[in-house]
């Protein structure tokens, strides 16, 4: 048997079609969200759950509509790795991993591309700050993220820093708090770029300067990311009040980065209430049976 | 008793450092003391009236245990030489690892008494199980661990022949099949 690709089905399909004759891509020119009843600062809905990986010390799976990924936390456990000296700090080892059929793409299932080596990286960075390393001296915790449907990066790894934490917690590891992920893109919406400037330079005339108007669109999915012209991805401990990672991409002025982390800030206590009841049913659960 | 309203998770706070001791499960930042695990707050009275209470919060899921220093932990004997024996530390304290860590016993620590005449195949061998002390983290490999005490020492081992072994003196076992004494460092049965 072929263990390296996804056997097809023997029987054969004919594909779905996607879109009919008659749709319209999205584009930020129609001055609303791809998923129209959602406003700029709104998050998709979140469901999140722990526990489905019975194997692992703690999991959690996250959903937010079609970004779907699970997280597995192994360990405490012995250092495994031949020529890492002694360490009285703990190591959290992050193993972040799309699915083969995760994106429009399909993706390597063997090794780690390099995007999913940058978001292990950015997901240990995120993550340490808030987990107690001085308290497991020699060992070495290991995290790993697998993502079932991916629909924006930014949102992806924002639910991979909530997920991994969830987990982390429920795998009973003592944290300094939870961490919540959040991402958020900066979009330039309104009628296309050369009308704008005609529009304005002849109407307002000494008013504004020409700048086209950037408008913050929290948690984007894949069809607004194609058009933005940066992100963050903030990932923030809300009840200590404190960052623990700031990923910013693209070109932005400088008061549309604060108000996005404000923004990002506000939102990551949403996310965080969601995953304080998550944790309270696991508890729940796990004294019912 | 225990109700929703005692549940807590990491991060959360619990009270002022002036009003508890800081627990189990719990840290202290700046003045206040929060959680650091999921599970139930609960407060410690201790026994003086001028002392403060701990707080502390039951884990929910407990995290596998790993050996620290003083911890009492049983292992097995997996190899010897002449001078140390490596083991596998099973369990810490009661509780079992979910992964094995390694150790070692160096022939100074096996006993407390004449450490010079002490031979390591002597003491142990392979397969048994023995009850040590962690003495130090070790290098990067393993732990250091002790068996000088009376208490501490193989608690179980199986002759040449196959039999198990019992107890005759501290440093003698007898095979329960063959009558055949073996030496090892025991331990004195609870």
């Amino acid at each position: 048997m072929d263990r390296k690709r996804v056997p097809g089905p023997e029987l054969s399909v004919a594909p779905l079609v996607e879109y009919p004759i008659d749709h319209e891509r999205w584009t930020p020119q129609q001055e609303k969200r791809h998923d129209p009843k959602r406003q700029p600062e709104d998050l998709r809905p979140i469901y999140l759950k722990t526990g489905l990986i019975s194997q692992a010390s703690g999991s959690a799976y996250i959903e937010l509509e079609n970004t779907k990924l699970a997280c597995g936390v192994y360990g405490p456990r012995p250092v495994k790795k031949i020529g890492q000296g002694f360490s009285g700090m703990g190591v959290l080892n992050c193993d972040f991993k799309f699915a083969t059929f995760a994106c429009v793409k399909r993706r390597n299932n063997t090794r780690q591309d390099p995007q999913e080596k940058e978001l292990s990286q950015i997901l240990s960075q995120a993550l340490a700050p808030a987990v107690r390393l001085e308290l497991l001296p020699k060992s070495v915790i290991d995290v790993y993220i697998t993502v079932l449907e991916s629909d924006g990066w930014g949102s992806c790894l924002a639910a991979a820093i909530t997920a991994a934490s969830v987990a982390l917690a429920h795998a009973g590891i003592e944290m300094l708090d939870l961490v919540a992920g959040c991402s958020a893109s900066y979009m330039q919406i309104g009628p296309s770029i050369s009308s704008t400037t005609t529009e304005t330079s002849s109407s307002s005339g000494a008013g504004n300067p020409i700048t086209p108007q950037i408008q913050i669109f929290m948690d984007a999915d894949t069809e607004e990311e194609k058009y933005e012209q940066g992100a963050i991805v903030l990932a923030y401990m809300p009840s200590l009040n404190e960052v623990t990672h700031l990923l910013q991409n693209g070109k932005a002025e400088g008061p549309i980065i604060n108000q996005s982390v404000e923004h990002c800030m506000e939102a990551c206590n949403k996310v965080y209430a969601v995953m304080h009841h998550a944790l309270l049913e696991s508890m729940k659960e796990s004294k019912d049976a | 008793m225990a109700s929703v309203a005692d549940a807590v998770v990491p991060g959360q706070r619990l009270g002022h450092v002036q009003e508890f001791n800081v627990g189990a499960g719990t840290y202290a930042l700046q003045d206040f003391i929060y959680a650091s695990v999921v599970g139930l707050k609960r407060i410690m009275k201790q026994g003086g009236d001028n002392e403060l209470p701990f707080m502390t919060v039951q884990r929910e899921n407990s995290q596998s245990a790993i050996p620290e220093i003083e911890a009492i932990v049983t292992c097995k004997v997996v190899r010897v030489n002449p001078r140390f024996a490596s083991v596998n530390i099973m369990v810490v304290d009661g509780k079992p690892c979910t992964d094995d860590f390694q150790g070692i016993i160096r022939v100074q620590d096996v006993r407390a008494t004449e450490k010079d005449k002490v031979k390591i195949y002597n003491s142990f061998r392979p397969g048994d199980i023995v009850r040590a002390q962690v003495i130090s983290l070790g290098d990067a490999r393993s732990y250091y661990l002790s068996t000088a005490a009376n208490e501490l020492g193989v608690i179980f081992g199986t002759s040449v022949a196959g039999g198990s072994l019992v107890p005759i003196s501290w440093q003698e076992m007898q095979c329960t099949k063959t009558r055949v004494i073996e030496l090892r460092k025991c331990a004195k049965p609870l």
